[in-house]
């Protein structure tokens, strides 16, 4: 940890001036939200940036609400605001509780989940959460609003599709229809977590069948990841998805480009895959 | 020194800490809140090579920034001596002529804030020819391998241990330690049963809340630093050396201390921070950042390969241990944890044969000194593991071959040594009740319970002097450290207990030694026992002086005057001491001053000081499928004596217990190749209050058998020592598998008993770090 190098702050008023700033400062420039990671970066002096443009004084981007089927969370809405929200308790506690177990007390009350996505930190939570249960983002810049699922907004490690103009102003969530069954899981020995597993299912049959099911593995990987295949192994009769979860477990390590780090080798992940599947699953169908 | 255990009005009470309000509001002053008129702030340049000579540093640009006071390298040190140590003279104050480790300083800039001095680095072009670097024991100690220090050294005068300085001979040995006592090859060569093994304790960090701060001044009256040091009149001395001033003219003042754990033991960046100032010509402000703090000092990894053997009886027959400790590039105080390895490395056992080697090697690597415990923990995950080893070879219960073989109490186990002056014997079956030995346990769970003596409370030189005011409150000075260990606390407890005075009356005065006199140091858990007892004997001083002014007062003989609580009496006549004191003088105030000075005499002829004892039994539960093992109960006895405040006491053996399972769980500090690679807490974990345990047993036995005051001895440290082995053992009780290595990391435990399911051998202590095998697996 290193003193801050000079930059200055800028304030817009208007997602529109925010785009403009980002485009006039370019490589020198960073969007700067709850800065829980962007400042860390710079404080070990590994990022270096002039500009930091805040957008948490543009109006209007820390709203949470549920609305014609998705569960909106604006741009700059933090951790703890998502973790208390009464809205996301209700609608889906399931990524509340998610919230609650994000690194630390003080980064939860500053850091922003758009925040979050936007650094693509490999060991980020939410990001595997999220692609399992298929959010998406509104992005705005100069261009024009785009929207993108968690995978076009992802594609590597701390890398964003994002122009250097582009501002993340919402992540949409699709609220759970009733038989949904999910479960988010994660493995932790450091400041960060090993593994985090995602597991959603649309359940019949009172939780007899299940018709799809997504999975999602994160921080073993450089981003997070899902396997179509894996899913289709998690689909039909539950007690024969029961026993296809081993297999599932190995499909998706393999997709998963496991990686070798101080968290780990890539054997031991491929391992806490196959453990943390199984938990998972059994976290869904409580009671059993 | 001991006495039978009267009524104590304040000592042996949990009296709340005198500093806790001014800590808990932020009130309390620490070595950063310090500013001087006119201060600068530095910063520093590191090496980025393991090993390298240092060909040009070109630094005219730096100075040329603006806000740049001055640029401080190892060949702009004229007029200074640039060596110190107080164990070995060979740590530059900068790098001179070639770096010996990534992270070691080699320029300093001073600024007029920390950003400036931070941004001029980069205007800063050192030229470097990279050498050969050794980065393990085995690479320093192989034939024909790279030498860090090619000259010799003269001892320090506080090396603190009798024994030649070995650094500088040719080799990268840095010290050697050599304990033998009967004859061991024979009694090998006889024993009934022999257990044998390799064990490797890691590299850790202290991880002191506060890093590394120091501000200095220099001008015409000498140098001042006001600095986060444990041992202020041993940086004195360095500083003074470096300075080649009369140590009167060097004044460390101490402020609280955010935690030391041995790692600011000793003299660290106060002869860099003083050489900036004087350079600079202002006061200088150098504060260190947590990663710059773990590339100052951490604890010396070990590996140890050690036998053991019993006989026909089921009693310890002989050890023998060879300690490879990796001390690191600099000295620091290295020498003296390998000589207390090799003291601690046989356990409090009665064993009519040892030999112990230790040799604490240079490598080039972030330099190695004190750590809590000092050597015990390196050591003891060896020992206290084949301890349970052996008594299974011979089907016997742990406890019951501990109980069977452990040191009496008054028992001399260790050679011309201080007899055992604690109770092991009854403390380890304190730790069994504590934990329920002998209930049965579900699968997947086990126990396990240890213990350690360890040499403590290093050279007994200390002094203290306490002044009794006119309105009879007093003022106690002291030169020991308050770390947040509580010493302050204690010192008041027992000014008010001997002058009889309540506990608010009392004023302690920290460490200045401009003022406070001379204590030799905050560390080896010897402050309680030591400045305690010249506390304790300062009092007496003042109490015997005011008891003559009384006589004095009343016209009477001095055997007429007798003592009570607070004040003497005399027939029907009682003055308290602001009584006495006030018609002494014929002011309403005035002073008596108490003083006293201990040194190795008397009781305190025979080292050690005190053991210091360990002894804790652990329960822990293990996850077989991730490998996760949690500490679920915890047993720990502090044989201290007599506790002058039993919760500080028990406080500390909790910190230590849980410092110690941070290393025995999860604490590692990694070396990728000659790169720290995890100095950040975002990679270096230590404990969370989550990961304490969910049952938790804290106890005191006070037999009043120490030579500190009422019969006290020093705790804090001890029971560090034997959390690592008993987690492994109670891991192997829960398992069947055997670690000799800790952090027991979930990925390790979980190859282990992978291994194990196998049929595979998986318990050498590996010398290679895992992060870097894998990577070439990988």
């Amino acid at each position: 940890m290193m003193p801050l190098r000079r930059f200055r702050i800028h304030q817009p008023g208007t997602i529109a001036e925010a785009a403009e700033m980002l485009a006039h400062f370019g490589e020198s420039g960073r969007l700067y939200a709850g800065g829980t990671e962007l400042l860390l970066a710079m404080k070990h002096d590994v990022l270096r940036f002039e500009h930091l443009v805040d957008v948490k004084t543009v109006p209007g981007l820390a709203g949470i609400e549920a609305n014609g089927g998705w569960l909106r969370i604006g741009g700059v809405a933090t951790h703890r605001s998502i973790e208390i929200s009464p809205v996301v308790r209700q609608r889906l506690p399931l990524f509340a509780e998610m919230e609650a177990k994000v690194a630390n007390g003080r980064v939860r009350a500053t850091g922003t989940l758009a925040g979050n996505l936007c650094f693509a930190e490999p060991h980020s939570d939410p990001a595997t959460l999220l692609l399992a249960l298929e959010a998406r983002v509104r992005v705005e810049g100069r261009s024009g609003p785009r929207t993108l699922t968690i995978q076009e907004l992802i594609p590597g490690a701390y890398q964003t599709s994002l122009a250097s103009d582009e501002i993340l102003t919402a992540v949409e969530i699709p609220l759970p229809k009733n038989g949904q069954r999910a479960s988010y899981l994660k493995f932790q020995v450091h400041e960060r977590p090993t593994l985090g597993l995602a597991l959603v299912m649309e359940t019949q049959d009172r939780g007899q069948a299940i018709a799809t099911a997504r999975v999602a593995v994160g921080c073993v990987c450089p981003f997070p990841r899902r396997s179509r295949q894996a899913e289709s192994l998690l689909v039909g009769d539950r007690p024969q998805v029961e026993r296809n979860l081993s297999q599932a477990a190995e499909v998706l390590a393999d997709e998963a480009d496991l990686i070798d780090d101080l968290e780990g080798g890539a054997d031991y992940k491929r391992h806490l895959i196959s453990v943390f599947l199984k938990r998972a699953f059994a976290c869904a169908f409580p009671g059993r | 020194m001991s006495e039978k255990k009267r009524e104590f009005y304040v000592v042996n009470h949990s009296v709340p800490r005198g500093d806790g309000v001014a800590k808990v509001t932020g009130q309390a002053k620490y070595a950063s809140d310090v500013v001087l008129p006119g201060m600068a702030y530095a910063k520093l340049l590191r090496s980025p090579y393991a090993h390298a000579r240092i060909l040009s540093i070109k630094v005219g640009e730096a100075e040329a920034q603006p806000g740049v006071f001055a640029v401080l390298t190892g060949d702009r040190l004229e007029g200074l001596n640039p060596y110190y140590g107080h164990a070995v003279k060979d740590h530059p104050v900068l790098a001179m002529g070639k770096v010996r480790y990534v992270g070691e300083p080699v320029v300093a800039v001073v600024a007029v804030d920390e950003r400036t001095a931070f941004q001029a680095l980069d205007h800063i072009t050192v030229q470097y020819e990279e050498m050969p670097a050794v980065l393990s024991v085995e690479q320093a100690l192989a034939k024909g391998a790279p030498i860090l220090h090619e000259r010799t050294f003269a001892a320090g005068g506080f090396r603190g241990f009798e024994a030649d300085v070995s650094a500088g001979r040719g080799t990268n040995i840095c010290q050697e330690a050599h304990v033998t006592w009967g004859d061991a090859d024979k009694a090998f060569a006889e024993a009934a049963a022999v257990v044998e093994g390799e064990y490797y304790y890691p590299m850790a960090y202290a991880y002191a809340m506060e890093p590394y701060v120091c501000v200095a001044e220099v001008n015409e009256s000498g140098v001042t630093c006001y600095s986060s040091c444990q041992h202020p009149f041993i940086v004195r001395h360095d500083v003074a050396g470096v300075f080649n001033l009369p140590v009167s003219k060097v004044r460390l003042v101490v402020p609280f201390v955010g935690g030391g754990y041995g790692s600011k033991s000793y003299t660290k960046i106060e002869p860099l921070t003083a050489a900036c100032a004087w350079k600079a010509r202002r006061p200088v402000k150098l504060q260190l950042s947590v990663e710059e703090a773990v590339l100052t000092t951490r604890s010396d990894d070990a590996l140890v390969r050690e036998r053991t053997a019993v006989d026909a009886q089921g009693k310890l027959l002989a050890r023998q241990a060879t300690i490879y400790l990796n001390t690191g590039a600099y000295a620091e105080n290295s020498p003296l944890v390998c000589e207390k390895a090799a003291n601690r490395a046989a356990g409090p056992y009665r064993i009519p044969n040892a030999r112990i080697d230790c040799y604490g090697v240079y490598t080039n690597t972030a330099p190695a000194s004190s750590f809590r415990g000092f050597g015990s923990a390196q050591v003891t995950l060896a020992a206290e593991s084949q301890i349970d080893e052996i008594a299974e070879k011979i089907g016997q219960d742990p406890l019951a071959f501990r109980l069977a073989n452990v040191a009496e109490r008054g028992e001399v186990f260790f050679p011309k040594s201080r007899p055992l002056d604690g109770d092991l014997k009854s403390d380890l079956k304190k730790v069994a009740d504590l934990l329920g030995w002998d209930k049965p346990l579900p699968k997947g769970k086990g126990r396990a319970v240890g213990c350690t003596a360890s040499d403590a409370g290093a050279y007994p030189v200390t002094s203290a002097a306490v002044r009794v005011h006119g309105d009879g409150s007093v003022s106690v000075l002291t030169g020991s450290t308050e770390l947040g260990q509580g010493s302050h606390t204690i010192v008041a407890q027992i000014a008010a207990e001997e002058i009889g005075v309540p506990f608010e009356k009392v004023r302690v005065v920290g460490s200045d030694t401009a003022i406070t006199p001379f204590d030799r140091s905050t560390g080896a858990s010897r402050t309680t026992t030591l400045m305690g007892r010249a506390v304790l004997e300062a009092c007496q001083d003042a109490v015997s002086q005011m008891r003559a002014m009384a006589a004095d007062v009343l016209r009477c003989p001095v055997e007429e005057v007798t003592l009570m609580r607070g004040g003497v009496q005399r027939g029907a006549d009682r003055l308290d001491w602001s009584q006495v004191l006030a018609r002494y003088f014929g002011l309403p105030d005035g002073e008596v001053l108490g003083r006293a000075y201990l040194r190795k005499a008397g009781d305190l002829s025979q080292l050690p000081v005190f053991w210091e004892l360990g002894c804790l039994g652990v329960q822990v539960s293990v996850d077989e499928e991730t490998g996760r093992v949690h500490l679920e109960k915890l047993a720990v006895v502090g044989d201290v004596g007599l506790a002058i405040n039993p919760a500080l006491a028990e406080g500390q053996d909790l910190g230590a217990a849980t410092m110690g399972m941070g290393i025995g769980l999860y604490e590692e500090l990694i070396y990728d190749g000659e790169q720290l690679v995890n100095n950040s807490l975002l990679d270096y974990r230590v404990p969370r209050f989550s990961d304490l345990p969910e049952e938790l047993h804290l106890a005191l036995t006070e037999n009043q058998d120490g030579v500190g005051p009422y019969g006290a001895k020093g705790g804090g440290e001890g029971s560090l020592n034997p959390i690592s082995s008993a987690l492994v053992n109670a891991l192997y009780r829960a398992t069947g598998v055997r670690l000799r290595r800790v952090p027991l990391l979930p990925e390790r435990v979980w190859r282990a008993l992978r291994d194990a399911r196998h049929g595979r051998e998986s318990c050498p202590a590996p010398t290679k770090q895992d992060a870097k095998s894998r990577r070439e697996a990988g």
